[in-house]
């Protein structure tokens, strides 16, 4: 059996409003376990279930073996960090790291060693007599993420513990708690709706859309293999082509309802590509130079299509209504049927 | 375990409100519809409209309501634009002279006037024998210079808190536009602040109908609502119980006419706007400087003018009721001999009252805004009525309700209690709904996921994150407590006497001296309250409205 299993779980707002609707999944020790998807998709209902903030509908939950549906949530011991961090304004950092341990009972001298561990770890060991508001919103997270830590729980939960953040605070802060993590061994579930972030931080990714899994898998499956059209196009950017587009891009049609292909799968023809590829003509609508990548917009018969060029050169210049060549491998194109289900393999 | 814990919360407030408010006022409404027998009957209401008394108390009640409200409105808002956007030196002095105004029982306002321009004045006389003749304050404009320049802070409070809210970029923009200075603050700001405006009009205006010390002390004759109602209920021969409460229901009414209006004319105007660029105050200079500091000064002066006199009144030396020249504590010395009593009643009743208010307005307002249902939505609505209810009315509704058994309090000081309990009540339960919802319930949760029981996790987190917000509401309802005439002055009996029932007395004996020094210890204990309540968090002048 699973370390953590959720079964069937269903949480119905008051009429119609169906939050969750018959969510399974289960996450295996010392795992980092992502859900992610758009607000409203329920994934922070779902990580409130588990913490035992929000009781489901229907469906049930367990935790090392044992069912958490009767459990009271102060005694689930699964640590929470939050999104708003909920550090206590009127503790000092050290107190605010200790407070569950107090709750435990835990003598004064393991007390002191523990967050003392703890404060080192987030690297804040210097802060340990300051008042949270003295700190940054980085720094505030991190006494949330060695107060939920400290306690050693069963399971530690994130709820988008980044999203107040700048981008490059963002980005140091994730690697931390991915490396903070693994070094103590904890399995983590982690609620967030930024893709990228998923993608950087998980072993697992749940994507989740309207009350509904839509797809479970390594931040690999998700991106190269979604199987539907919704983790395709919520996960990274995506060139949606509809039914009509096939007989451009030489493909066949019976039961396809929609063509996906990514940017960076797409190239410019100039002369240097495979013989078995697609190719397509095009106008230049619109080119967007961004650094380390760029992204031409192109107006072809099957649709507007984005292309990513890599590392493009600094004297490349594309004018609008210019011609130009698209060209793709036609394993790289992914079909969906009328339900926005993935059609067998790649290519076909 | 917990929710049956709020569940009887909600029952035991709704409880309180049956038997401190909807009974009283049951009480009031049944007197005023029966007769002698106790049959059903309009005769009251028919022989209020007809009465020539009671008509001309009811237009006065109108004029002096109005009055009050476009004097405070004139001073309130000059004083909070200079404020707001004009460099005033000592401007943290000004603010404290406009709180001085606001905690000054107004009855201490009328009597420091009538010291000053009354018929022995000192301020006539010396113009006098100047040659100047100006009539005595007594009277209509009296009322209305008193009213004036006690509930103008209402209006600066406020206003002055929208005028530094409003974005500079909004202005500039305007002005970018081609707007002409006059045409920017007349299509621009003033509509922006209109809602404060108009909220703090409102707060002068339902002051001043409510108001009885005032007219009472100053009108000499020109009576309005609050005092015949208090004539009717006290009148030693002929007492009619049934008209006061008769003219207690118009009264209610009329303060309610006057919330609905203000909210249905204010009802669109809720403007959010952002504060990246904060309105800048202008530095002036010759004339117009001079002028700004001159209205300024002048209004914040006279607005706490009656406190000093009252202090300064309180140290002349006397022979009972009769000043002599020099100064002296005989003042004090008489209320240290005779008057302990009083002040003993005041600061008993005052700090049981803020116990109660704090303890039961915590627990409500915990309902209100943690709880989220019907009911509670109900039980905050209904909360607004004590705001709306007149401290006399709710005397004469405590007395009607309250006169015989199975609940015979009056002439106790439970009575007294009670009565400013419930009028104090509906800020209380705001003041901590709103302290509670800056709060963040995920600071609960975090505690909770820490391993602390819900109830534990509220005692350690919550509560220590509010404390300072309750503490800082309860020294606020102990200014308004120890202050509180009108309710009192109904329900007193002589061992139940509290330092306002006794200052309005004394004034009315003539004995300015022991009026002035129980005023001044009124003042100061008053200051000490706000003090603390500024100091615990942060100063807020807008608390106090």
């Amino acid at each position: 059996m699973s370390y953590l299993t959720v079964k069937d779980a269903s949480k119905q707002f008051g009429g119609s409003v169906r939050a969750l609707d018959g969510v399974s999944f289960a996450v295996e020790r010392n795992e980092f376990f992502t859900l992610l998807g758009p607000s409203g998709c329920g994934k922070t209902t779902l990580l409130r279930s588990i913490a035992g903030f929000a009781d489901l509908t229907a469906g049930s939950i367990s935790l090392a073996g044992a069912a958490l549906d009767a459990v009271p949530s102060h005694k689930r011991d699964i640590g929470m960090v939050f999104q708003d961090y909920a550090v206590f304004p009127h503790l000092t950092v050290a107190e605010n790291v200790a407070f569950g341990l107090k709750a435990r009972k835990v003598p004064a001298t393991e007390t002191a060693t523990r967050v003392a561990e703890a404060l080192n770890t987030v690297r804040l060991g210097a802060m340990a007599a300051r008042l949270p508001a003295a700190l940054s919103g980085g720094q505030q997270q991190r006494i949330g993420l060695a107060r939920a830590m400290v306690i050693r729980p069963k399971l530690l939960l994130m709820d988008e513990p980044l999203s107040n953040l700048d981008a490059k605070l963002r980005i140091d802060l994730r690697d931390e708690i991915r490396d903070i993590q693994k070094s103590i061994g904890i399995a983590a579930i982690y609620v967030t709706h930024d893709q990228e972030e998923a993608l950087a931080i998980s072993d697992r990714i749940c994507v989740m859309n309207a009350g509904r899994i839509e797809q479970i898998g390594t931040p690999q499956e998700i991106y190269a293999d979604p199987r539907t059209i919704f983790v395709a196009s919520f996960v990274g950017t995506m060139n949606i082509l509809p039914q009509e587009a096939a007989s451009h891009l030489g493909l066949e049609s019976s039961r396809v309802h929609q063509w996906a292909i990514r940017p960076e799968h797409i190239q410019l023809d100039q002369g240097n590509v495979a013989p078995d590829s697609v190719r397509l003509a095009g106008r230049v609508e619109k080119y967007t130079y961004l650094g380390r990548e760029a992204h031409v917009l192109a107006q072809t018969p099957a649709g507007k299509i984005v292309v990513q060029l890599a590392d493009p050169a600094p004297s490349l210049r594309m004018e609008p209504g210019s011609a130009i060549s698209l060209a793709f491998r036609r394993q790289d194109i992914l079909s969906f049927d009328s339900n926005g289900v993935r059609l067998e393999g790649r290519g076909n | 375990m917990r929710v049956s814990f709020w569940t009887l919360v909600s029952i035991f407030a709704w409880l309180i409100l049956i038997a401190l408010l909807v009974v009283p006022l049951g009480s009031v409404l049944l007197s005023s519809v029966q007769d002698q027998a106790g049959s059903f009957t309009l005769e009251n209401y028919a022989r209020f409209i007809e009465t020539p008394r009671f008509r001309t108390a009811f237009l006065n009640t109108l004029i002096i309501g109005f009055g009050g409200l476009a004097g405070s409105l004139l001073l309130g808002s000059a004083m909070a634009f200079c404020m707001a956007r004009i460099e005033i030196r000592g401007s943290r002095i000004v603010s404290l002279l406009a709180i001085l105004a606001l905690v000054s029982p107004p009855f201490i306002g009328a009597y420091s006037w009538i010291v000053l321009f009354g018929s022995g004045g000192l301020v006539r006389q010396t113009l006098m024998s100047w040659g100047i003749f100006i009539p005595p304050i007594f009277g209509l404009w009296g009322i209305l210079i008193v009213f004036s320049f006690k509930f103008y802070p209402y209006v600066y409070l406020l206003a002055s808190g929208a005028l530094a809210n409003i974005n500079r970029s909004l202005e500039e923009a305007a002005e970018s536009l081609g707007l002409t200075p006059f045409q920017r603050v007349m299509k621009i700001s003033f509509p922006l602040v209109l809602p404060a405006l108009s909220a703090g009009g409102l707060l002068a205006l339902i002051h001043s109908i409510a108001d009885f010390g005032t007219p009472r002390l100053i009108g000499r004759g020109f009576n309005v609502l609050a005092t015949e109602a208090y004539t009717l209920y006290s009148a030693e021969v002929g007492s009619n119980l049934s008209m006061a409460t008769t003219i207690s229901i118009v009264l209610i009414l009329l303060s309610m006419f006057f919330v609905f209006a203000q909210r249905y004319m204010s009802r669109r105007n809720v403007y959010h706007g952002n504060l990246i660029n904060k309105p800048v105050k202008k530095k002036l200079t010759g004339f117009p400087n001079i002028a700004a500091h001159v209205v300024v000064y002048g209004i914040a002066l006279i607005g706490a003018m009656p406190a000093f006199i009252a202090a300064i009144y309180s140290v002349r030396r006397t022979s009972g009721p009769v000043f002599h020249p020099g100064f002296g504590l005989d003042s004090y010395r008489r209320i240290l001999y005779n008057l302990a009593d009083v002040v003993q009643n005041s600061l008993t009743f005052s700090f049981a009252t803020v116990a109660l208010i704090v303890t039961i307005g915590t627990l409500i307002g915990c309902l209100v805004a943690r709880k989220m249902s019907v009911n509670n939505s109900l039980l905050d609505a209904t909360l607004m009525v004590p705001y709306v209810m007149p401290g006399i009315v709710v005397g004469i509704a405590f007395v009607a309700a309250f006169n015989s058994p199975p609940l015979a309090l009056t002439g106790t000081a439970a009575v007294i209690i009670l009565s400013i309990f419930i009028r104090r009540l509906p800020y209380s339960v705001r003041s901590s709904a709103s302290a509670l919802r800056q709060v963040s319930p995920s600071m609960e949760e975090a505690a909770i996921s820490l391993g602390y029981s819900p109830a534990r996790a509220f005692m350690k987190v919550t509560v220590p994150l509010i404390l300072p917000g309750i503490i800082a509401g309860g020294m606020l309802s102990f200014v308004t407590a120890i202050n509180e005439l009108s309710s009192s002055l109904v329900l007193y009996v002589g061992s139940t006497a509290t330092m306002p029932v006794r200052i309005y007395i004394a004034i009315n004996d003539g004995d300015y001296g022991t009026a002035a020094a129980l005023s001044t210890v009124l003042l100061v204990l008053s200051s000490t309250a706000i003090y603390i309540a500024f100091r615990l968090m942060g100063r807020d002048e807008r608390a106090l409205l």
